[in-house]
């Protein structure tokens, strides 16, 4: 006589796998000079996908939206309009005078 | 996908195989794999306790998913005729489950 087994025809508990489980790596993006920093002239100042920091004075912006210093100076993180905001790299001396 | 055969010898049912697994859904939550499972291990205890018939049965307790039964000859017309009515049973479910579910049972009748 067979013991009654409802799962009988049925993979048994862990057999299944699932199609999921994959992620790609971080992309560390972000602040990578802090506001009041020192950059350098080609130094990368921000790290981003599309533009939620806009380039500012001395500062460019790149193919990936990346945005580095054209001049050495000080970095400074100011508002741009109402709700937008953008980075700028000013010479140590008009740094001080600001 | 379940494969079921159902072998026939003129008009008797002699055998029938159930091999594989349903996947119609998670360990416990497969309801194909139950109705087939309560069908086919009904049948196989019923050919013993009801029609007397003592038949050959392979089949895989630990991981489940084969079922092979046999008959043997029967002499008592009786014992044959109970025998018969289960598997002819066993068949109109089979066939129904293979109907509605036909992504996870396949049926079929060697004659």
């Amino acid at each position: 006589m067979l013991e009654m087994n409802l799962q009988f025809f049925s993979h048994h508990k862990g057999g299944g796998s699932t199609a999921n489980g994959r992620d790609s790596a971080g992309r560390r993006l972000g602040t990578k000079i802090p506001d009041g920093g020192l950059a350098t002239k080609g130094a990368i100042i921000y790290r981003q996908r599309g533009t939620h920091i806009y380039p500012g004075v001395n500062v460019k912006r790149g193919g990936d939206d990346t945005l580095f210093a054209l001049a050495d100076g000080i970095v400074k993180f100011e508002r741009l309009g109402r709700n937008r905001r953008q980075v700028s790299v000013y010479p140590v001396s008009e740094a001080v005078a600001k | 996908m379940i494969q079921a055969m159902i072998h026939y010898h003129g008009d008797l049912i002699t055998a029938f195989e159930l091999t594989g697994h349903a996947d119609s859904g998670e360990y416990g939550q497969d309801i194909v794999c139950s109705a087939v499972s309560a069908l086919s291990i009904t049948t196989t205890n019923a050919l013993q306790t009801v029609a007397g018939v003592i038949p050959d049965v392979q089949s895989d307790s630990v991981n489940g998913g084969l079922l092979i039964v046999k008959l043997p000859a029967i002499n008592n017309h009786e014992q044959s005729l109970k025998a018969q009515t289960l598997l002819a049973a066993f068949e109109l479910g089979m066939a129904d489950i293979a109907k509605i579910y036909s992504q996870y049972v396949n049926l079929k009748i060697n004659q």
